[in-house]
Order: structure tokens, then C-alpha cells, then sequence
């Protein structure tokens, strides 16, 4: 199998002030997001980071789509160095997060055209993967309104769409049906299993087991920025559901404290 | 190259596709001519009144004298009273504007035969306006008929300036300043809103995740700021243009065609890159920022100074060369200069050049600032 990810020790740390030090209940000054993480993904996988709020999956994703820069460790990407070669990785992945906003002044078809240019698309592939993107997701009916006039599902869908423009190899999707009903959410999903079979790799970010059940063909565990487990959803599964090995798993971690 | 042009185009698609964002352009212009038509309106009344007004008054004593008589009774309402007493208490009252007291050899005086000095006696009453008005204007008429001892200047055209030269002096004295404050209010029109405001969104950080390079972002969204920027200056101008035959009723003729082409072009040359160093500068201020509103808090203070550094074109004559190399300050001097045709070539380049250099270090530290995490994301 062909790594496509490769993860070294990547550490990121935040410096917490007094009130955030009192709402922790910590003395500490400095609060580790991401402790020294190291994982591989494999080409063609959807590789899921599971983990409960505040674990540092966001963090990490970040990290990995350069938006902020590791304290220690590195991180490559088609062999690309985040740190070194933040171009190189920009221009091959996808990103969607729900911190990531469109300008709710533009319609779905101009915020299309504005990002394929800024990742070079050239305007005949532009147009062919708008109208089947479009069509695909029904965006199409709404291609002329407003961005911010749009539904919660469509927004949602709008923004998948937008964030694999320049159709990258290595798409990272952080909590990518959240706040979507079961019908859009199931639309997301199908269409990650597309991107899948298309040989595309996907990290996904979730809380959600049953998503995870569905889609993932391994899984790391990561709970208070350490990585607790990584292996096969089989071998993760084999004794018992995810979710009570995700729980023994958290027990055992942090000795139940919710 | 081409990044920078696809920001550009999305900032002006941005921009005019939104109705408020136009209105902004257009309103600054718009209330600027009203204001000043409606004060040129009101400060003409004020001078020229309606010519039929007349003040009353009790004249004791008045003299024999035709001309003063007839001048008087020209301006003046009068009335009679039983004695100057009863007259006073009613100018104090605001009953009778004026009371005027004639010594008795007035005519004696004006005919060359008595010695002393006559006192004309003009009592009025400062809180009521006719009686102070009446006052002035009395004072005023019987000061021509005082006999001076010599005269100065009477019947030449002394003051030797040209009227050009006057007209320049007139401009170069106040027009640097209300550019500054009009480029100004451009600037915090456009800048917080374009640089804060797509941070506070989230959308900013959606480009930055793109290819795109963080210098690239920077210049495009400062071009097109200054464009707008200039929109807006340009509107305001308008207004203070098309305002100015009524403020100051009629002086400003032809004051336009003083100035060769030259000169506008210099002109134009300050206005832009000045221009470009408030827009950055504001810009910087506004990454910063959290918020739209943090960044209007921020820009505060930077607006002050940028006015103050317009106003000391008014207390500065003939500067040393040096001093146009000082960004900002360089060019209000330099306009005034180019309104009183004392531009040099030099002085001309070393302003434009120094707010270009500015301007240049302020896109740098934009962009090192786009690449700042501590910046960009910091909640």
C-alpha cells in the first residue's frame, strides 16, 4: 500500500489565559493540544480520527492543512513537508471544515469560479466538474442565489463542493455531517464512498460511531491529543461494538472522568 | 500575477454588485454639497439681509447736515420720544434698537469753526440683534464722515499679488488639509470591513487554505481598496467642487484653469500614492482586529494623525527639500506647493517615491501578517 500521509510526532501546544487557565481548573500555562501524534495513511482509505470534543482532531486537521504550524514534528502529504512545502500541500488537498465560511454575498456559481482560479483550474474543467457537482448535490436550482439565502443542508453541500474544486487526491473532512438532516447527511456520505472509489483519500474527522462504522477502513482513537489506538475498524471491532471499545478505551485513559 | 487579478476582480464584485457598499461612495459626496450649499445660502442672508430693514431709533440733536441727516433716515426708523431717558430705558428693554445722542456743535465742527472734538453718543443693546446690527451699521456709516488726519492707500490697488497668485495661496492653505480628511474618510469607509470583516466571517480563512500566496492577497485587496478609496475622495471632491461657487459666492470663477495639466497630474500622482499608504496602513490596523468594531477602535487614533499631518501644509512656508522625503507630511506640503506653482520636480518625486516605499513595507507586513497564526486565528 502506497502512503499517501505520513505523520511524525506532531505536537502543537496553546498558551491559555488566566480565564481559560480558571475555566480548566489548571495552573498550567500552556495547554497541549496535540501531543505528539504519529499516524500513516494509505492511498485509496478512508482513514477515521475519532475522539470526543476538545481532544484535538481540529487541531490536528488543521495542522495538516497548514493553516497553523506545529511546535514539533512534521507532517507529509504526497511527501510534501507542511511545514516547508506549504504551497505544494495546499494545491493537493481538500478541506472542509465548518470554520472554514463562504461570502454569503456570492452565489454558489461565483464562489465556484473564484476558488477553481485561485487553484489554477483551467475554465473547461471548470465548467464540467461544476455542472456535475452541481447537478449532483442539486445545487444546480440554486446556483444564482445567494450563498447566505441558502438552507443549512444546501450551505452545507455548497461548501463539500467548493472545498474539492481542484479535485485533490487527499481530502480531509472534519465533522462533515454535522448539523444536516438524515437525507442531506446521507447524500455527504454516499458521495464520500464515490470519492473513495475514485482512489481519493479521505481523513475524517467524527464524533459520530455509526459514521465512522459505515465508512472507515481504519481508525485512530484520539482522546487528550494522545493517539490511544490505530488499527483496522475490524481489529477494532472484533471483540466488541466501536463504540464500548471506544469507552474502555476512554476509561482506561482517563480513569472516567467526563 | 493572475491570483492578484482574481482577488481584485472578487473585491469589486464585492463591492459594486452591493448596494450599501455604492451608497457609501456616493453619500460622502452628496452630503458634503448639501451641507455647503445650504451654508453658503444661509451665510449670503446673513450678509446681504433683504435690504429693506430698518432700525428704529430716537435721534437727539440730529444735525443739519444733509448728508448725514439724509443717510441716516435712510437706515433708520424714528421715533419720537418726550426725552433721551425714556428712549434709553426702551433701547434697554429691546423696545427701540437705537438711541443716538448729537452734540450740539456737530455742524459747527463740520464746518471747520469749532475746536474740540465732538462724541456722538450711539446706545444699543448687544442682547437684542436688531439694536446691535442697527448699531454696527450706524457706527459704520458715521465713520465716513469722520475727518482723518491722513489717509493710507485710499483710491490704490496696493496689495501687488496677482489674482493667480491669490487664488493659489487661498488653495494651497486649505486644500491639502480637506483632501486628507476626505481621502480619510475613504479609507475607514473601505478598509476594516474588507480585511477584519472577512476575518470575523471565517472567510478569510477559506483563501488562505488556497494556493494562493499570502503577498499576492495582500496587494490584491490593498489595489482594490485604494480604488474604492479613491471613489469615495473622488465623490467627496465633487461635492466640495460643485459646492464651492455657493460658499464662496462666485470667487472660485475660474480658479480650475490657473492650473496646466502638469499640475493635476501631480496632483493625481499625490493623491494615489497617498492614498495607498492610508489604505495599507489602515489595512495592517485591521488584521489585527477581531472584529469590524475593534478595527474602527484601532484606526481612531492613525486617522487623527494622518488629518493633523494634512493640516501642517497650512503652518509651514517654503520647506526644506528634506522634509517631502517624510511620507504623508511630504505630500500635503507638495499639494500645497503644486497650488501655489512652487512644485519642483524633485520635491514632487521624493514625496510620491517616500509614500510608495511605506506603502511597500506596509504590503509586506500585511502579508507576514496573513502567514501569522498567532494573528489570523487567534479568537
Amino acid at each position: 500500500m502506497e502512503e499517501i500521509l505520513k505523520v511524525e510526532g506532531l505536537t502543537k501546544t496553546f498558551r491559555l489565559s488566566r480565564k481559560q487557565q480558571k475555566l480548566e481548573q489548571t495552573a498550567e500555562k500552556v495547554k497541549t493540544a496535540v501531543n505528539n501524534l504519529s499516524f500513516t495513511a494509505y492511498r485509496g482509505e478512508i482513514f477515521g480520527l475519532l475522539g470526543p470534543n476538545g481532544a484535538g482532531k481540529t487541531t490536528t486537521l488543521r495542522m495538516l492543512a497548514t493553516l497553523i504550524k506545529p511546535d514539533s514534528g512534521n507532517a507529509f502529504i504526497n511527501g510534501h513537508s507542511i511545514i516547508n512545502e506549504e504551497d505544494k500541500v495546499r494545491r493537493s488537498i481538500g478541506f472542509l471544515t465548518s470554520e472554514l465560511k463562504l461570502e454569503g454575498f456570492f452565489t454558489p456559481d461565483y464562489l465556484f469560479n473564484f476558488f477553481s482560479e485561485l487553484y489554477g483550474v483551467d475554465k473547461a474543467e471548470r465548467d464540467a466538474r461544476k455542472r456535475e457537482l452541481f447537478s449532483k448535490f442539486g445545487i444546480d436550482r440554486f446556483a444564482q442565489v445567494k450563498f447566505a439565502n441558502l438552507s443549512t443542508g444546501m450551505k452545507q453541500k455548497v461548501s463539500l463542493v467548493i472545498s474539492i474544486v481542484h479535485n485533490p487526491d487527499f481530502i480531509i473532512f472534519d465533522e462533515p455531517t454535522n448539523g444536516l438532516d438524515v437525507l442531506t447527511a446521507k447524500v455527504v456520505t454516499d458521495f464520500l464512498e464515490e470519492l473513495k472509489a475514485e482512489g481519493k483519500t479521505i481523513i475524517l474527522s467524527t464524533h459520530i460511531f455509526s459514521l465512522v462504522e459505515k465508512l472507515c477502513d481504519r481508525v485512530g482513537v484520539i482522546i487528550d491529543g494522545k493517539l490511544i489506538a490505530l488499527d483496522t475498524l475490524e481489529n477494532l471491532t472484533a471483540e466488541h461494538g466501536l463504540e464500548d471499545t471506544f469507552f474502555a478505551l476512554y476509561d482506561k485513559t482517563t480513569g472516567g472522568r467526563l | 500575477m493572475k491570483n492578484i487579478f482574481t482577488i481584485i476582480k472578487k473585491e469589486f464584485s464585492r463591492f459594486f454588485k452591493d448596494k450599501r457598499m455604492v451608497v457609501t461612495i456616493l453619500l460622502p459626496g452628496l452630503l458634503i454639497y448639501l451641507i455647503y450649499s445650504l451654508m453658503g445660502t444661509f451665510v449670503n442672508d446673513m450678509i446681504n439681509g433683504d435690504g429693506n430693514e430698518k432700525y428704529t431709533a430716537y435721534v437727539v440733536q440730529m444735525p443739519e447736515d444733509a448728508q448725514i441727516s439724509g443717510t441716516l433716515a435712510f437706515i433708520l426708523d424714528i421715533k419720537e420720544y418726550e426725552s433721551a431717558e425714556k428712549a434709553k430705558a426702551d433701547v434697554e428693554n429691546g423696545n427701540l434698537d437705537l438711541l443716538i445722542i448729537f452734540p450740539e456743535n456737530l455742524d459747527e465742527v463740520l464746518s471747520g469753526k469749532a475746536g474740540t472734538v465732538p462724541n456722538i453718543g450711539v446706545y444699543y443693546n448687544s442682547s437684542v440683534n436688531s439694536s446691535y446690527q442697527g448699531y454696527l451699521t450706524v457706527v459704520s456709516v458715521l465713520e465716513n464722515f469722520k475727518k482723518p488726519l491722513f489717509s493710507v492707500n485710499a483710491g490704490i490697488q496696493a496689495d501687488l499679488v496677482g489674482e493667480k497668485e491669490f487664488a493659489g495661496k487661498m488653495l494651497a492653505t486649505i486644500m491639502p488639509m480637506i483632501m486628507f480628511a476626505l481621502l480619510v474618510s475613504g479609507c475607514v469607509s473601505v478598509a476594516p470591513e474588507a480585511i477584519a470583516g472577512e476575518k470575523e466571517r471565517g472567510t478569510m480563512a477559506t483563501m488562505l487554505i488556497t494556493p494562493i500566496k499570502r503577498w499576492q492577497l495582500a496587494l490584491g485587496k490593498i489595489l482594490s481598496l485604494t480604488c474604492f478609496a479613491l471613489l469615495s475622495g473622488l465623490s467627496s471632491f465633487i461635492g466640495v467642487i460643485l459646492s464651492l461657487p455657493k460658499l464662496t459666492a462666485g470667487i472660485s470663477g475660474d480658479m480650475a484653469a490657473y492650473y496646466s495639466v502638469g499640475h493635476y497630474f501631480m496632483l493625481f500622482g499625490l493623491i494615489i500614492s497617498v492614498v495607498l499608504v492610508i489604505i495599507s496602513a489602515f489595512s495592517v490596523m485591521s488584521a489585527f482586529a477581531k472584529s469590524v468594531k475593534e478595527a474602527g477602535t484601532l484606526i481612531a487614533p492613525l486617522m487623527i494623525i494622518v488629518i493633523l499631518l494634512g493640516l501642517a501644509s497650512m503652518f509651514t512656508t517654503a520647506p526644506a527639500l528634506g522634509l517631502y522625503a517624510i511620507p504623508l507630511l511630504g505630500s500635503a506640503l507638495a499639494m500645497s506647493a503644486v497650488f501655489t506653482f512652487s512644485i519642483t520636480p524633485l520635491a514632487f518625486l521624493l514625496s510620491v517615491l517616500s509614500n510608495l516605499v511605506v506603502a511597500a513595507a506596509l504590503v509586506v507586513g500585511l502579508s507576514f501578517m496573513f502567514k501569522s497564526e498567532k494573528i489570523m486565528f487567534n479568537k
